[in-house]
């Protein structure tokens, strides 16, 4: 049979505007069901980057206590250096500590104001040549005499992380798939519904002699069309969220590793319309299949 | 040129639509279907669209016995047999012209093609001012004239009619058989099926008349009764 899309793409958007509203639904109900999707892919994306960012972490503390003599801190630092891994030392006093602290919040005095010089413990940053090593370096400082509470290294913060977002995580993903579930039957219910409403019609092009794909072709295109506008409506939304999360994030959460680069914007697009694009074909091709018996 | 062998059809278990029914309709003749609603009439035109199986017996349209086409070949056996119904069957969201149209594009025909075809053949029944209209906007009669523009436009071999009158008042049928006749004789096979005793008396064509699935009379210049 001679293929011709531009019968098919005429016949498709005279459908449409003959059946506004089921368009209108079916496009909404994609749009919801993308949106659904890009807000998952966005947050596992930003879960992914953060954990990302800490392991690619290199550097270690240790924390001496209030009451460590100078003598038991050179003799830590010394042995520390000593270690293969570790490419660098310092040694951060009491006052250099707090001079730390008060130029990370020198926006808000307020927070060191009534800071005593001698709150802030003395430690060791320690930066080490590969990120993997992080954890075998701790294991070393503990068995030099540094307890758990007193070490900082990459593995407890990606632990601690775990343990809030294994839960997040699940509840998401849990959502995302009733969510999509439930937005695949409404859309070919939708489509179905549309479909069957012009069941005569299928009936009638197929007693003049029409193929099933002849019949099929602008309902398809039909899906196609309402698939991809609903989806990429719902794309564009998905990647504003993402700008003003980011942003957002930026100044309300400045110790979250949060970068834009945790989510290809572009990736992220094509991804929802090509699945709002799928939806929408499967949805129209099995829809109209169920009415081609005649 | 229609060929029915020993076709017995059955619905469910035991409603008996057509029995043993033995028919050949020959190429270029004009056919009437005759009898009461129920009588088989309808079933026995669906049997030659392949719309429903024949549960025993064969089936032949232009030599070939309809159960050895597979269902993807289906239209290419509908495109050759034109179709008129009583409810018209239009399409609603197309003018006269693109109803007419549809019957071309199936076939996969020029569009030049069509754009000349269509305005002749609706000139031909009559309707050339109402190419633009859409089914709901014309009378019972002009739908029915559409309908046979579009059976006819792709020049089948074979019309089949079933009860083209049927929704329609006595001048308006003269009409449409009018239009048939002419169809039949530029050498196209017709069959109709009808109850519409005085068309049938007044045309004189061959008749074949069903009883309870049975044919039980088959005449050539025949009557819808037994004896006028």
């Amino acid at each position: 049979m001679r293929f011709n899309p531009g019968f098919f793409l005429k016949e498709a958007l005279k459908n449409i505007r003959l059946n506004l509203l089921m368009s209108v639904t079916a496009v909404t109900t994609t749009f919801v069901c993308i949106l659904v999707l890009g807000t998952a892919i966005l947050v596992s994306g930003h879960i992914e980057g953060i954990i990302g960012s800490v392991r690619q972490d290199v550097s270690v503390e240790a924390f001496f206590a209030p009451d460590a003599t100078q003598e038991r801190i050179d003799e830590a630092r010394r042995e520390v250096e000593g270690y293969p891994e570790v490419s660098e030392v310092t040694y951060i006093s009491q006052a250099q500590a707090l001079a730390d602290f008060k130029d990370t919040f020198r926006d808000n005095p307020e927070i060191y104001q009534d800071l005593g010089s001698d709150v802030l413990p003395a430690s060791l940053a320690i930066q080490i040549e590969d990120p993997s090593d992080a954890e075998a370096v701790a294991g070393k400082l503990k068995s030099a005499g540094f307890s758990e509470e007193n070490l900082s290294y990459p593995q407890q913060t990606i632990e601690r992380l775990n343990s809030v977002t294994s839960y997040m995580i699940w509840g998401l993903r849990a959502a995302t798939a009733l969510f999509l579930i439930s937005s695949i039957l409404l859309i070919s219910m939708t489509i179905r519904l549309s479909i069957f409403a012009r069941r005569q019609e299928i009936e009638v092009m197929k007693l003049v002699g029409a193929s099933d794909g002849f019949v099929r072709t602008p309902f398809v295109f039909e899906g196609l069309l309402q698939g991809l506008v609903g989806a990429t409506f719902a794309a564009l939304l998905v990647v504003w969220f993402n700008y003003l999360f980011v942003d957002w994030a930026g100044t309300a959460l400045p110790f979250w590793p949060i970068s834009s680069s945790a989510v290809n914007a572009f990736f992220v697009v094509v991804v929802l319309v090509a699945v709002g694009a799928v939806i929408g074909v499967l949805g129209s091709f099995l829809s109209v299949t169920r009415f081609l018996r005649v | 040129m229609i060929r029915f062998d020993n076709v017995t059809k059955l619905y469910g278990r035991d409603t008996v639509a057509l029995e043993r029914v033995n028919l050949e309709i020959n190429p270029g003749e004009f056919v009437f279907l005759v009898g009461a609603s129920g009588s088989g009439k309808s079933t026995l035109v669906r049997l030659i669209l392949k719309e429903i199986e024949p549960s025993r017996g064969a089936i032949y349209v232009k030599d070939t016995r309809l159960s050895s086409i597979p269902r993807r070949h289906i239209p290419r056996l509908r495109r050759d047999i034109g179709c008129v119904f009583q409810d018209f069957k239009l399409l609603p969201n197309k003018t006269a012209a693109e109803n007419v149209g549809y019957a071309m594009e199936v076939t996969g025909q020029k569009r030049r093609a069509i754009r000349t075809k269509v305005p002749q053949i609706l000139d031909l029944v009559g309707l050339s001012e109402m190419m633009d209209k859409y089914p709901r906007e014309l009378s019972g009669g002009e739908q029915q004239r559409v309908s046979v523009a579009r059976a006819f436009v792709s020049q089948p071999r074979i019309l089949i009619a079933d009860e083209p009158t049927g929704n329609l008042d006595p001048e308006t049928s003269v009409g449409i058989m009018n239009l048939l006749e002419r169809i039949n004789r530029i050498g196209t096979t017709v069959l109709v099926a009808t109850h519409d005793r005085d068309m049938v008396d007044a045309m004189r064509k061959r008749v074949v008349a069903l009883e309870n699935g049975r044919v039980v009379r088959d005449m050539v210049k025949g009557a819808y009764a037994d004896e006028v």
